[in-house]
This record gives C-alpha cells, sequence and structure tokens, in this order.
C-alpha cells in the first residue's frame, strides 16, 4: 500500500474545505459586477496618467551630459524629477508631495519612496522612460507619468 | 486489503488540475488587457473560490472574509497595469489577499472564532442512503483527521493547497511565522495529516 503523496493529502485538505466552508452562493457574480464597475470608473479615469506641468530648460554639458527638471501632477500628488544624464549613465531623483508610502517602477528598476518623499532611481538604460507610482495603500489606485525621454 | 482507503477517492476529477488553473487564470487576464472584458468575468470566476479558502484561513467572519476578496479585487482593477507578467496574475491576487486578510484580522481582531465545527456541511444528496452512509463515513473520517491538526497546521495547509505555490517570504510575514520555518512546519503538518489520517482508519 502506498503512502499518499503531499498531493494527496493537500487535496484532502482541498476538500475538506470545499466541503465544509464552500463559497458563499452569489460571490462570485457579486465579485464579477464589483470589478466590472471598478473597472469601467477607472477607465474614465485614463488609468491615473500624470500630467507633465513644468519642464526645465536642458542644461546640456560638454560630451552627452544632460541636466533637467520635470514636474507632474495627479490629483493630490506632485511628483517632481530631477534627470542626471552623465556618459551614459543615467540617474533619477524624485520627490513627491505630499510624502506617501509607495513603490516607484522605471521598467525592471524599481524604489522606495521615504518618509521624507525622495527616492532615487540609477542605472536606467536611456530612452523612453516612464515612472509608475503604486502607493502601499491599495486602496489607492496606482499612476504614472506620460513617457519621457532620458 | 484495504481496498477503500480515501487515495483513491482523493483525486477528484471534478477539478482542474492546479497548473491548469493559474495557466487559465493568466490568459483571462491577458484577455481583458487586451480589451475584452469577458476576461475579466472569466478570471473573478477561476480565482475568487481561491481568494475566498485563503481568506477565510485567518478566521475572518464571512462578511470580512467577503470584503477582503472584494477589496482584492478592486486593487487588481485599479493596479492592472503594474502586472507586467500575465502568468503572474494568481500570485498577485493571493498574496494581495492574504496581505489583506492578515491586515484586516490584526487592525479589528475579527479573528474571532468561527469554529470548524460550526461551519454548515454540505453533503449531496440524490443517491441511495446507503451509498450516501458510506459517502459520509469517509467524509467525517477526511474532516476529524483535518479537525485533529493543530490551529496553524490547519491554516498553513489551507493556504498552500488553495495557493498551490505560494510565496514563503510574504506568506511568513502573514502568518506570523519565520521564514525558515515555512517548509519545515508544512512537512511536519502533512506529515501530522497523514497519521490523523491512518489512524481515522482512512488508509
Amino acid at each position: 500500500m502506498s503512502e499518499m503523496s503531499r498531493e494527496d493529502l493537500l487535496d484532502v485538505v482541498r476538500r475538506v474545505y470545499e466541503e465544509r466552508d464552500p463559497v458563499p452562493e452569489g460571490l462570485v457574480a457579486r465579485m464579477q459586477a464589483a470589478a466590472a464597475l471598478e473597472a469601467s470608473d477607472i477607465d474614465g479615469e485614463l488609468l491615473g496618467l500624470m500630467e507633465l506641468v513644468e519642464r526645465s530648460e536642458e542644461l546640456v554639458g560638454a560630451r552627452g551630459t544632460a541636466t533637467y527638471t520635470l514636474r507632474f501632477v495627479h490629483g493630490d500628488t506632485d511628483l517632481l524629477v530631477r534627470v542626471a544624464v552623465d556618459d551614459g549613465r543615467s540617474r533619477i531623483d524624485g520627490w513627491v508631495v505630499p510624502p506617501e508610502p509607495m513603490t516607484v517602477r522605471a521598467g525592471e528598476h524599481a524604489a522606495t519612496v521615504t518618509d521624507t518623499g525622495r527616492f532615487e532611481l540609477t542605472g536606467l538604460p536611456l530612452g523612453l522612460l516612464r515612472l509608475s507610482l503604486e502607493p502601499h495603500d491599495i486602496a489607492r489606485p496606482a499612476f504614472s507619468t506620460p513617457t519621457f525621454e532620458i | 486489503m484495504a481496498a477503500s482507503r480515501p487515495t483513491g477517492r482523493v483525486a477528484t476529477g471534478a477539478k482542474a488540475p492546479p497548473d491548469r488553473l493559474w495557466v487559465d487564470a493568466g490568459q483571462a487576464f491577458e484577455r481583458w488587457g487586451a480589451g475584452d472584458p469577458s476576461g475579466l468575468d472569466d478570471l473573478v470566476a477561476l480565482m475568487t473560490p481561491v481568494l475566498w479558502h485563503v481568506v477565510r484561513a485567518y478566521r475572518l467572519p464571512q462578511d470580512v472574509a467577503e470584503d477582503v476578496v472584494q477589496t482584492t479585487w478592486l486593487a487588481l482593477v485599479r493596479r492592472r497595469t503594474t502586472i507586467a507578467d500575465a502568468t503572474a496574475v494568481g500570485g498577485w491576487l493571493t498574496t494581495t489577499a492574504r496581505r489583506e486578510a492578515w491586515r484586516v484580522s490584526k487592525a479589528g481582531q475579527h479573528a474571532t472564532p468561527t469554529p470548524d465545527d460550526e461551519l454548515a456541511a454540505r453533503l449531496p444528496s440524490g443517491r441511495s442512503a446507503e451509498a450516501d452512509a458510506v459517502e459520509n463515513d469517509d467524509r467525517h473520517r477526511l474532516w476529524a483527521a483535518v479537525d485533529a491538526l493543530p490551529e496553524r497546521c490547519r491554516r498553513l495547509l489551507r493556504v498552500v493547497a488553495f495557493e498551490r505555490r505560494p510565496d514563503y517570504q510574504s506568506l511568513a510575514s502573514d502568518l506570523d511565522m519565520p521564514v525558515g520555518s515555512i517548509g519545515p512546519t508544512r512537512g511536519r503538518c502533512l506529515a501530522k495529516l497523514r497519521v490523523a489520517l491512518v489512524q481515522a482508519g482512512g488508509i
């Protein structure tokens, strides 16, 4: 007689709970309705796209160095980023006002906003980029900047 | 010959195999991302049962558990653009639900009892009483074996069983366990369950 495998045992656990604590009737339909409603609201908000409200003069230095600032706004959140490119290497310093715990992503790169609202991203590839801001409070929607070039 | 041990009955053909569910969820998410609203409906239908069981492992009352599941779906809709890899959507959902369940259970101390023995038993009918009796006997043996497990084993195994491949790092913090102990604890809990099944005469 073979011993029950791990999968057999987990299957027992699944079966027991499916029988004793089944998904409430109508829950799936209620969740479908809630999700669809939220999706239609979000579509109306254009997926939380930030607006570029200010762009500093581009300071172009020797041999492909450049520094400039961009300011984006979305709702009550202000985002100021300072982009510095030096000899093919890039660095972004950001300030989020008011400060809020969130994760900022740029492609594969990610940074966490500090208590003072600052974050930094380094070693970003040159080219087109957009920053997405994901508040740690999941009740808040994520939003992102329009695409810009570094 | 031990002909009627649960091993043979355990494999329920009715359920899709584990991996299939995650693949289907990823494809539904992709369809939704491509502009097909039925993709979202399908994703919700596929994953809501999984989320339910993961959240209920935190012993939240039904209405609170439903709220947590709903919060998870709303978060998905709001965050959909941040999930770059469609195949990861199942893990994203279960992790988010678990985190929210943990947060709510800490915040409200709702986690007072929904003792398992208060949960309604739903047994199928429509077959002969004798077949039902045999079937019920088997079921009760399985239930008793799971009930005999310590509370933290029940919670961990329920999450692992429905979440299939939970991320140990987040699981550890949500279950208030050191990350290194999840694997060994799971092993011990499964061993206890195996013993309980044997003792219950199941094997």
